[in-house]
């Protein structure tokens, strides 16, 4: 499997009135390969979102690096922006423009060639069976038509990586597992996904690997029997409260 | 950046609340305006008991000198003996003709200027009053039937012209109500862009598009540029339909102005440039303000606050200032905005005062040069755009500042 992505030694601080410098990611490292989906997964606050947030260039590291599909976020972001699709945690669509009229536009920003927009836009809405609502203005539609709409969006340009920020949070079952079915879909098109998400279950479900992050820090990655193993608990839970505690017990 | 203005635009012009925002702010400004140009004149001219107001005449026929006596008999007036090409146009001017033995007068006087309105019916009762004795004085010397003469009324002459009134509201208060409007809705276009986009996380959304953070902010910026403009326009055809169906409707002396009022005065080629130009100046010059106000701004709320000063200057400057006609100043040249809508009203009224205009075009390069050389920078950083850490231009700068000091050492 191709190495798609390699983080090293990933730094960011950021500086708060109350509390001073604190350092939100602390001295990540970890890789991900085609057709991979690897989970971050982590209490509120642990520092997913700073990372997924540097990987897609909106933030600059202090320090460390990342590399995407062959680019380096810091000396060529829009290389790496033109290899990924990326989803933040709010769905953040424009609320008065149609689904069809957001793929098309991303479609169009993303460089996708404008000869194949509209079969592409036709089939990425019949992929997600989005037909029924893709004229109506975003603002009117339920939650969970909205986060379909926002990985429509994602995918549009065929990017090669996926940095899908808690994209089932606040959905209910059914839109969830569509989802993850979705996702799971695009893992088998050699897709690299990286997902984050503080639901144990949903992480254990369908991601391949997955990175436990706690204030800022990785403190163990691989696959789920891996985490078993070296735990020696069988609920990702019970997994993941002892990698935290054994990890809290070392600090002090 | 083409589809990224798009996309921003289509965003705008659908958002119904904020056009209905755009379209009753200036309507809510306008009894404002009204209220202003009413308080700054008397500010400016005083109270009615210090005013003075000095009054030319002319005895062109070589008689009726004692005219001056029955002037200087009213109180704060100055009666000066002038030629008509001495007389200043702050002056009331009276040239006394003969006509049938008796005085005739011809009255120049500018109806804008509130002290020559207050003193005038003074001064006719006064000329009236000189006319009766000279009549009577006329009239016991030659022995005439008193019945013979017809009664006797003075037709003042305005210096604004005869359609005094349709080239101001036309030439004047348009191109300032668009400009208000011009600034309300730039104001409010550039907080839905930008802390509106940064609290719905749609910047998120932007940011990773293969574009630099220049080009985004800049496509916001053109955004909010062609949305006042858009508003400006719009504004100004409004206006126009709404003024003359107005006055045409309820008042019949300005139906008649309107009547023999020549269109070509006001609606020409160059007239529409300048005022096409000076709008869309004002919008840039206002969306370069207000997009860097309201980039510091997290959320809708915030950015609100962040403008409301600027908004409420740059409206209310332009209003107290250019429409009671101030003369030129480097104040006013070095105020942005101000000066765009002074540099209109002095184009327009075929003024080429081109000390000012040269200050004014100075200075608003200087104003995008500290802009865009101190205030941008800060827009581009990830805080700002993505709208965390509750960051202040404020704190901004103080960070930058010690940054500095730091290298130095």
């Amino acid at each position: 499997m191709e190495e798609t992505i390699k983080i090293k030694d990933l730094c960011k601080e950021f500086y708060d009135p109350q509390r001073g410098t604190v350092k939100a990611v602390d001295n990540i490292s970890f890789s991900a390969y085609g057709g991979e989906i690897f989970g971050l997964l982590g209490p509120n606050g642990a520092g997913k979102t700073t990372t997924l947030r540097m990987m897609a260039t909106l933030m600059q590291p202090n320090s460390g690096s990342i590399e995407i599909a062959g680019f380096d976020t810091s000396e060529k972001p829009e290389d790496v922006r033109r290899s990924i699709g990326y989803m933040s945690s709010n769905t953040a669509l424009y609320p008065r423009l149609s689904p069809r009229e957001i793929i098309t536009y991303f479609a169009e920003l993303n460089d996708y060639s404008a000869q194949d927009i509209p079969i592409r836009v036709e089939q990425i809405i019949k992929y997600f069976a989005i037909e029924d609502y893709a004229d109506t203005y975003t603002e009117k539609l339920s939650t969970g038509m909205k986060q379909i709409t926002s990985i429509a969006r994602t995918i549009i340009h065929d990017p090669p990586v996926l940095i899908l920020d808690e994209p089932s949070s606040g959905l209910d079952v059914i839109v969830s597992q569509k989802i993850h079915t979705y996702i799971k879909d695009l893992r088998s098109q050699g897709k690299t996904i990286i997902f984050s998400s503080h639901n144990m279950g949903e992480v254990e479900k369908i991601c391949d690997r997955i990175g436990i992050i706690n204030n800022g820090r990785l403190l163990a990655t691989g696959t789920i029997q891996n985490l078993r193993e070296l735990t020696g608990e069988f609920y990702m839970e019970d997994v993941f409260i002892r990698i935290v505690n054994e990890s809290e017990k070392k600090t002090a | 950046m083409k589809i990224l203005v798009k996309i921003y635009l289509k965003d705008l012009l659908r958002n119904k609340m904020l056009g209905l925002m755009v379209l009753l702010v200036p309507v809510i400004f306008y009894p404002l305006i009204y209220w202003g140009i009413n308080q700054f004149l008397m500010v400016r001219a005083g109270f009615a008991e210090s005013r003075t107001v000095t009054v030319d005449f002319y005895p062109a026929a070589g008689k009726y000198n004692t005219v001056e006596d029955s002037l200087t008999a009213l109180k704060n007036i100055i009666a000066i003996r002038s030629l008509p090409e001495q007389s200043d146009n702050d002056h009331i001017y009276i040239k006394i003709d003969e006509l049938d033995g008796l005085p005739y007068y011809t009255v120049r006087l500018d109806s804008s200027n509130s002290a020559h309105m207050q003193f005038y019916p003074l001064i006719e009762e006064k000329l009236l009053e000189y006319y009766g004795t000279q009549k009577n004085a006329l009239i016991s010397q030659s022995g005439y039937d008193p019945g013979y003469f017809s009664p006797f009324t003075i037709e003042p002459r305005n210096t604004e012209g005869d359609h005094e009134v349709m080239t101001k509201v036309l030439s004047l208060l348009i191109p300032l109500m668009s400009v208000i409007s011009v600034i309300a809705s730039v104001a409010a276009a550039s907080v839905e862009i930008t802390s509106g986009h940064s609290e719905d996380k749609t910047m998120e959304t932007s940011l990773t598009v293969p574009a630099g953070r220049e080009k985004i902010i800049i496509a916001k910026f053109i955004t909010v540029v062609i949305y006042g403009m858009l508003s400006g326009v719009l504004n100004f055809i409004f206006l126009i339909s709404f003024i003359i169906t107005l006055f045409k409707t309820f008042l019949d002396a300005v139906a008649s102005d309107i009547a023999g009022f020549d269109w070509a005065q006001v609606i020409n080629l160059r007239i529409m440039s300048i005022s096409f130009l000076a709008l869309l100046l004002t919008s840039f010059f206002v969306a370069v303000i207000f997009v860097t106000a309201s980039g510091f701004a997290s959320k809708r709320k915030e950015g609100s606050i962040f403008v409301s000063p600027f908004s409420a200057l740059l409206t209310y400057l332009p209003l107290v200032l250019v429409i009671p006609a101030v003369e030129p100043n480097i104040f006013i040249a070095a105020a942005p905005v101000l000066n765009i809508s002074f540099t209109l009203k002095l184009l327009i009224e075929n003024n080429s005062d081109w000390i000012f205009i040269s200050e004014t075009v100075l200075f608003s390069v200087l104003w995008i040069f500290f802009v865009y050389r101190f205030l941008f920078p800060f827009l581009l950083e990830e805080e700002v755009l993505l709208g965390y850490s509750g960051t202040s231009l404020i704190k901004k700068i103080k960070s930058k500042w010690s940054d500095g000091r730091n290298n130095k050492n």
